[in-house]
C-alpha cells in the first residue's frame, strides 16, 4: 500500500525551443512506514518531483496521489488543506516562522486548521527530538540543529500522510545532520511515519530504506537498504 | 553609482509610485492652495477695482471703528455734497448710500443667500457711468417701488424684469419692481459676489437710517484733472473730513478682502504642511526599510569599492529623484486642483476660468518643499545604509534588527521633553506667537513618540490589540499578525506615527468643541434660566428685529417680560485702560492708505464691541452672577462692566470712564453696574439701551433680539403663534425656544469642526498610504516566510486575515497614541483657556466620537491592507520557499 506516489508524471517547463524536461515520464510508489530518499545530480528533476507529490507545484502530464486522493483533481484551497492535514515538510532552510516560538511552530499546521493538537503525541514527538526544554523559545535563540528538530516535530506532529524532507541536513554540520537523520529514521521505524526526503549527500541517503536514483527527468536506478559506500558507488557509476 | 540607483528606482517602479504618493498629494494639496488663493486675490482685486472705477475721489468722516468683521465709520452730512460739487475739478459728486442692512425674500418665502452668504447691500441710484456697476437691462429705478439689482441674484432667483419682489427692511417688509439689472465690466457680466440693491436716493437714505447723510461722497474728476489735484481741492472744501483719490479708496478696499484671502490661504496651508510633515514619516520609513532590504547589495557594492560617500549619495540620489518626480505631479495635480475650485467657486462670483496661471514662486516652492523634505527624510536611512560593512554581503540576510539604542532613548526623552516645555510656554501666552510654540511643541512630541515611546509601546500595544481576535488563545492568524506588527517596533512605530499626527489633531478639535459646546450649553442653561423664549435674526444679522416687536410681544396673553437687546461698536479709550490684555478686542489696525485732510482720528484705545441691553427686565431674567451697583441708577449716560475687567484697570462703580463712539465722538460714561458671568468669553461691556441708541450709527440701532419670559400658566404654543404672527413678514426673523437657541450658538462650531476634518483627512489619508507602502514592503521582505506557511498549510484567506489584522494593529495602535496625545494637548489648551477666561471652556470627553475614530482606523486598517494581502495571498509558493 502506497502512501504517495507519482504515475507518468512528465513536467515542462517553457515552451517550443527552450522547453526544458524537469520530469519525463516517472511512475513511483513510496510504501508506508519507509523512509526512501531520492537523489540525482543538480537538475536531474529530484526536488520538482517532490514539489509535485506535495502539492506545491502541478504536472504538465501524469498524475499524482497522496493517501487515497489524486491531486490533480483538487482546487488551491484543497491543496492547501491536503498540505496542511496530511503532508508534513521539513526543508533545508527558512523551516521556522522567527516570531513563534518552538511549542507555537510545532503545532503550527493544526492550528491553521483550527484543531487541537492531540497533545500525547505531540509531547511523544517532543520528547523523541530532544526539545522539551526549548519549547517557549524563539528560532533565533535555537542552534540550527535544534531549528531543523522542530520542524521535523512539526512534520510529524499533525501525523501526517508522508512527510517530505528538502535537504533537510543540507546547512547542518555533520553532527547535527546524523542526529536529524537518526531522528527521522527513528519516526519511521518507531512511529510508523512515511517519508521521502531529497538529498545528494550519499552519507544522508543511506539512512534510507530505499533510495531512488534520478537523471535528467527519469528515474534511472533504486537501492534497497544502501549503505554510504554502495550509494557513493551507483552514483559514481551513474555518473559516467 | 549613479547608474545603480536608477536602475533600483527602475527596477521597482511601483514603490517609486507608492514612495511618492504622499509627497503627491501634499504638494498638490499646498501648491493648489497657493494657485488657488493667487486667482482669487487677483480675481477680486480686478472685480474690486471695477466697482469703484468710477471714483476719482473719495470723501467721508474721518470718524470709524474697527471690529472682527469689519470697519464702520460714520456717515458725513448731504452739505458734503454741495461743497464737493462745487470745487474746481469736480464733474460730479454722488453722495453713496452703501448699507447692509437689508434682504431679499426669495420665490421660496426666505432670504437669499440663507443670511450668511455675501452681504446685500441697500445702495442709491445715481444716473451716471460712475456709479458701480453698469446697466446690464433695463433702467435705474425712478419711482419710490422700483429696484434695480444684481442680474445674478436674480437669475439664480428666476426674477424678470417688471417683477414685484419683497424685501426684508429693518421695518419689516415692503414691495418693490425690478426695473433693472447691474453687473461688473465693460458687458455688465459680472458678478463680486454681494448683491447690490439700488434704490432711489429717498428709499435709499431711510431704508439705511440715513436721514439727510450719506456713507460717504464719490467725487469723478473732469476732464484732465488728475485724482490727485481733484482731492486737494475737495480736501479745502471740507475741511473736517478725510480725503482719498479713488485710487487709495480702492486699494484700501481691496486690501481689506486681499488679506481675508491671505489669511484663509495661510490657514489652509497649515493643513498641507501637517500633511507634508506626515510624508516625512512615510519617506524616512520607506527609505529605512528600502535601505535595510538592500544590505546585501549595499555591502557587495562596498566590498568591491564603493566609498561609504558614494553609498549615501546613492540613497540621496534615489530620494531626489523621487521628491523630483513628486513635487511635478503634485504641481500639476495641484493646478487641476484649483482649477476644478474655481470653476465651482465661479457659481458665486466672476472668477478667471480657464488654466491657471502659475506663478513662478509657486512653481519655486513647491519644488523646493517636495525636494527638500524628500531629501531630509532619507539623510538617516543614507547614513544608516553607509555603515553596512562589506561583510555583510557574505552572511545570511540579516533585515532590519531595530534595537533600542540608549542614545536613541535619550534623544526620545530630550525630545519629549523639549515638546511638552514649548508646549506649555506656548499655552501660558509668555511667549508668542503662541501657536509656533505649541506646533513646535506637537511636533517634537510625536517625533519622540515615533522614536522612543512607539517602539517601546509597539509590542504590547500589538498584543492588546490582537487580544480581542484570539491572540495567545490558538488563533493562528492573530499570533501571527500581533508578532508581525511587534517584530520591528521602529517600523511599526514610525509607521503609526504617521497616523498619529492627523488623529492627534482631530483629537484635539474633538475634545475641544465638545468642551466648548458643553460650556455654551452650561452657561446659557444656568444664565438663561429665566428666557423662554427668544425672538432674533440670527447670529450674522445687522436687520435685527422690527423695534415695536417687543411692545407687541408684551401685550401678548402669557407672557410676563420682554427684554429686547442690541449691540454697538465702542473704544474704550487707552487713557482709561490699565492692562491692555482683558478686554480681548482688536487694537485699530494702522491705516497705511494715503489720505488727503483729516486722517482717521479718534483717539486710541481697544475697539469693543458691547451689548445693549434694558437695565428694567434684562436683570429679571438673564443670570449674570454677581452684580455690583444698582441696576436702578443705570441711565443714558452709563456703562456696565465685567467685574474683572473693572478690577483690571481700577474702575470703581461711579468712576467716569470716557468711552468713544464714531457716531458721537467720547462720551463721559458711568461705570454703574459690574457683574461676574457673561455668556461670551468676549462679553465685557454692557450698555443701556438708553446710552446706545444715541450713541450708534446710523442703521446699528436696532433690537438684534428679544428675550422673553412667559407666565408659568402660559400657553406656550399659543404665545409662539402669536409671536410668529408678529414677524410672519420677515422670513430672517425666529421664535426660539432656550434648547433651539442653544443649538443655533453653537451650530457654528460644529461647521467648523467639520472643516476642519475634511482638511485633516488629507493627512489621514496620507497616513494610511504609508501604512499600505510599509505593509507592501515587509510582505516582500517576508516572502520565504509566507512561502513557509502557505506549504504547512495557510490558506489564502488565513494569509490575508493575518496582513489585514497587521495592518489594523498598526492603524490602531497609531490612533489610540494620537487620541491619547489629543486629549492630553486638550486638556493643556483648555487649561490654559480657563485659566485667562473662567468658564469658556469645560473640560469633556466625546467618548463615543473617540471609540467611532477607533472602530474607522481600525476600518482603515482593513482598507490600507487591501493592496499588500493581495499580493501576499497571490505570491507563488514554490517561488517563495525555493532555496537560492
Amino acid at each position: 500500500m502506497a502512501a504517495a506516489g507519482a504515475i507518468g508524471a512528465r513536467k515542462t517547463y517553457g515552451e517550443g525551443d527552450t522547453a526544458v524536461q524537469a520530469l519525463d515520464g516517472i511512475t513511483v510508489n513510496f510504501e508506508r512506514a519507509r523512509f526512501t530518499a531520492i537523489m540525482g545530480p543538480s537538475g536531474s528533476g529530484k526536488s520538482t518531483l517532490m514539489h509535485c507529490l506535495a502539492g506545491l507545484d502541478q504536472l504538465s502530464e501524469g498524475r499524482v496521489f497522496v493517501g487515497d486522493t489524486f491531486l490533480d483533481s483538487l482546487s488551491d484551497s484543497q491543496l492547501t488543506e491536503l498540505r496542511r492535514d496530511q503532508i508534513g515538510f521539513v526543508f533545508q532552510s527558512y523551516n521556522l516562522i522567527p516570531t513563534l516560538s518552538a511549542a507555537e511552530n510545532i503545532t503550527l499546521p493544526m492550528d491553521l486548521a483550527g484543531r487541537k493538537p492531540d497533545k500525547e503525541w505531540v509531547d511523544r514527538i517532543v520528547d523523541t527530538v530532544h526539545l522539551s526544554d526549548r519549547l517557549s523559545h524563539r528560532p533565533s535563540e535555537l542552534s540550527g540543529g535544534q531549528q531543523q528538530r522542530v520542524a521535523i516535530a512539526r512534520a510529524l506532529a499533525s501525523q501526517p500522510e508522508i512527510v517530505f524532507a528538502d535537504e533537510p541536513t543540507g546547512n547542518l554540520d555533520s553532527r547535527s545532520g546524523s542526529e536529524i537523520l537518526q531522528f527521522m529514521r527513528g519516526a519511521v521505524d518507531n512511529l510508523g511515519q512515511t517519508i521521502v526526503m531529497v538529498t545528494h549527500d550519499p552519507g544522508a541517503a543511506a539512512y534510507a530504506h530505499r533510495v531512488v536514483f534520478l537523471a535528467d527527468g527519469k528515474i534511472v536506478h533504486e537501492l534497497s537498504n544502501p549503505t554510504a559506500d554502495v550509494v557513493l558507488d551507483t552514483m559514481k557509476y551513474l555518473g559516467d | 553609482m549613479i547608474r545603480v540607483t536608477i536602475r533600483s528606482l527602475l527596477a521597482h517602479k511601483w514603490r517609486l509610485v507608492t514612495t511618492s504618493i504622499a509627497i503627491v498629494l501634499a504638494i498638490a494639496f499646498l501648491s493648489g492652495t497657493q494657485i488657488l488663493g493667487g486667482i482669487l486675490d487677483d480675481s477680486i482685486r480686478g472685480l474690486i477695482g471695477n466697482v469703484y472705477s468710477g471714483y476719482d475721489s473719495v470723501v467721508r468722516s474721518p470718524d470709524v471703528q474697527e471690529a472682527a468683521f469689519g470697519e464702520f465709520r460714520a456717515p458725513i452730512s448731504a452739505e458734503a455734497v454741495v461743497d464737493s460739487s462745487g470745487v474746481e475739478g469736480a464733474r460730479l459728486a454722488y453722495g453713496v448710500v452703501e448699507s447692509a442692512n437689508i434682504q431679499l425674500i426669495g420665490k421660496d418665502g426666505k432670504v437669499t443667500g440663507g443670511g450668511i452668504g455675501p452681504p446685500t447691500l441697500v445702495m442709491n441710484w445715481i444716473d451716471d457711468p460712475m456709479r458701480p456697476g453698469t446697466l446690464a437691462d433695463g433702467r435705474g429705478p425712478t419711482a419710490n417701488d422700483e429696484i434695480a439689482i444684481d442680474f445674478k441674484g436674480a437669475e439664480e432667483q428666476g426674477w424678470e424684469l417688471g417683477e414685484s419682489i419683497e424685501i426684508a427692511t429693518q421695518e419689516g417688509a415692503e414691495q418693490y419692481t425690478i426695473v433693472g439689472f447691474v453687473g461688473l465690466g465693460d458687458e455688465a457680466n459680472k458678478t463680486a459676489g454681494a448683491q447690490p440693491v439700488f434704490f432711489t436716493d429717498e428709499v435709499a437714505r431711510s431704508t439705511a437710517k440715513l436721514g439727510d447723510q450719506y456713507n460717504y461722497v464719490a467725487v469723478s474728476a473732469k476732464d484732465g484733472v488728475s485724482q490727485d489735484e481733484l482731492a486737494s481741492q475737495l480736501a479745502e472744501a471740507n475741511p473736517d473730513l478725510q480725503v482719498l483719490t479713488g485710487e487709495a479708496f480702492t486699494e484700501e478696499n481691496q486690501d481689506a478682502v486681499a488679506q481675508f484671502v491671505g489669511i484663509l490661504t495661510s490657514v489652509v496651508s497649515i493643513f498641507g504642511f501637517i500633511a507634508l510633515v506626515v510624508s516625512t514619516f512615510i519617506i524616512y520609513n520607506t527609505f529605512s526599510i528600502i535601505v535595510a532590504q538592500r544590505t546585501r547589495e549595499t555591502a557587495l557594492l562596498r566590498a568591491i569599492g564603493a566609498r561609504r560617500r558614494q553609498v549615501i549619495l546613492s540613497t540621496l540620489v534615489e530620494a531626489l529623484i523621487v521628491g523630483l518626480v513628486a513635487s511635478v505631479v503634485g504641481l500639476v495635480l495641484g493646478a487641476l486642483l484649483a482649477s476644478a475650485l474655481v470653476t465651482l467657486l465661479s457659481s458665486f462670483f466672476s472668477l478667471e476660468t480657464g488654466i491657471p496661471s502659475i506663478g513662478a514662486s509657486v512653481i519655486v516652492n513647491s519644488l523646493l518643499v517636495g525636494l527638500v523634505v524628500t531629501t531630509l527624510s532619507a539623510i538617516i536611512p543614507a547614513i544608516r545604509s553607509s555603515r553596512i560593512p562589506p561583510i555583510a554581503a557574505l552572511s545570511e540576510v540579516s533585515l532590519d534588527k531595530s534595537g533600542m539604542s540608549w542614545s536613541r532613548r535619550v534623544w526620545g526623552l530630550v525630545f519629549l521633553f523639549a515638546g511638552i516645555a514649548l508646549t506649555a510656554l506656548g499655552l501660558t501666552s509668555t511667549l508668542k506667537p503662541e501657536l509656533y510654540y505649541v506646533g513646535a511643541g506637537l511636533l517634537a512630541i510625536l517625533i519622540s513618540v515615533a522614536v522612543v515611546l512607539g517602539p517601546l509601546l509597539a509590542r504590547p500595544a500589538a498584543m492588546t490589540i490582537a487580544w480581542p481576535f484570539g491572540n495567545r488563545r490558538g488563533n493562528v492568524t492573530a499570533v501571527l499578525a500581533s508578532e508581525n506588527a511587534a517584530r520591528n517596533p521602529r517600523r511599526t512605530a514610525a509607521t503609526a506615527a504617521a497616523l498619529t499626527v492627523g488623529v492627534t489633531l482631530v483629537s484635539v478639535i474633538a475634545v475641544l468643541a465638545t468642551s466648548v459646546k458643553s460650556s455654551v450649553d452650561d452657561e446659557i442653561q444656568g444664565a438663561f434660566g429665566g428666557v423662554d423664549l427668544i425672538v432674533s435674526a440670527g447670529n450674522f444679522s445687522f436687520l435685527g428685529i422690527p423695534s415695536e416687536v417687543s411692545d407687541s410681544a408684551d401685550e401678548i396673553d402669557g407672557v410676563d417680560i420682554v427684554s429686547p437687546v442690541g449691540f454697538t461698536f465702542m473704544r474704550i479709550l487707552d487713557e482709561s485702560l490699565e492692562s491692555e490684555s482683558d478686554t480681548g478686542a482688536e487694537e485699530p489696525a494702522e491705516d497705511d492708505v494715503p489720505v488727503i485732510g483729516i486722517p482717521d482720528d479718534a483717539p486710541s484705545g481697544e475697539d469693543v464691541v458691547s451689548n445693549a441691553i434694558d437695565p428694567d427686565t434684562y436683570f429679571r431674567i438673564v443670570d449674570m452672577g454677581d452684580l455690583q451697583g444698582d441696576p436702578e441708577t443705570l441711565g443714558s449716560e452709563s456703562l456696565i462692566a465685567r467685574q474683572s475687567v473693572a478690577e483690571d484697570n481700577g474702575w470703581d462703580i461711579g468712576d467716569t470712564i470716557p468711552v468713544y463712539f464714531a457716531a458721537t465722538g467720547t462720551q463721559n460714561l458711568t461705570l454703574g453696574l459690574t457683574y461676574t458671568d457673561a455668556l461670551g468669553p468676549g462679553d465685557d461691556f454692557y450698555l443701556p439701551l438708553e446710552t446706545m441708541r444715541p450713541n450708534s450709527l446710523p442703521g446699528f440701532d436696532i433690537d438684534f433680539a428679544d428675550y422673553i419670559k412667559l407666565d408659568n400658566d402660559a400657553d406656550r404654543d399659543a404665545v409662539v403663534a402669536e409671536l410668529d404672527a408678529l414677524v410672519a413678514d420677515r422670513p430672517d426673523v425666529t421664535v426660539q425656544d432656550r434648547e433651539e437657541f442653544i443649538e443655533s450658538q453653537t451650530e457654528f462650531i460644529d461647521v467648523f469642526v467639520n472643516i476642519v476634518y475634511a482638511l485633516l483627512a488629507l493627512a489621514v489619508i496620507i497616513a494610511l498610504i504609508g501604512i499600505a507602502n510599509t505593509l507592501s514592503l515587509s510582505v516582500m521582505e517576508r516572502t520565504k516566510e509566507f512561502g513557509l506557511l502557505r506549504a504547512v498549510g495557510m490558506s489564502r484567506g488565513q494569509l490575508r486575515r493575518t496582513i489585514r489584522l497587521e495592518a489594523v494593529i498598526v492603524a490602531v495602535f497609531g490612533t489610540v497614541l494620537g487620541i491619547v496625545i489629543g486629549i492630553a494637548f486638550a486638556a493643556a489648551l483648555s487649561s490654559a483657556l480657563a485659566a485667562g477666561e473662567p468658564g469658556l471652556v469645560t473640560f469633556k470627553l466625546p467618548w463615543t466620537q473617540l471609540a467611532v475614530i477607533v472602530v474607522l482606523a481600525a476600518f482603515a486598517g482593513v482598507v490600507a491592507a487591501i493592496i499588500p494581502a493581495r499580493r501576499a495571498a497571490n505570491m507563488d509558493v514554490l517561488a517563495a520557499i525555493a532555496t537560492d
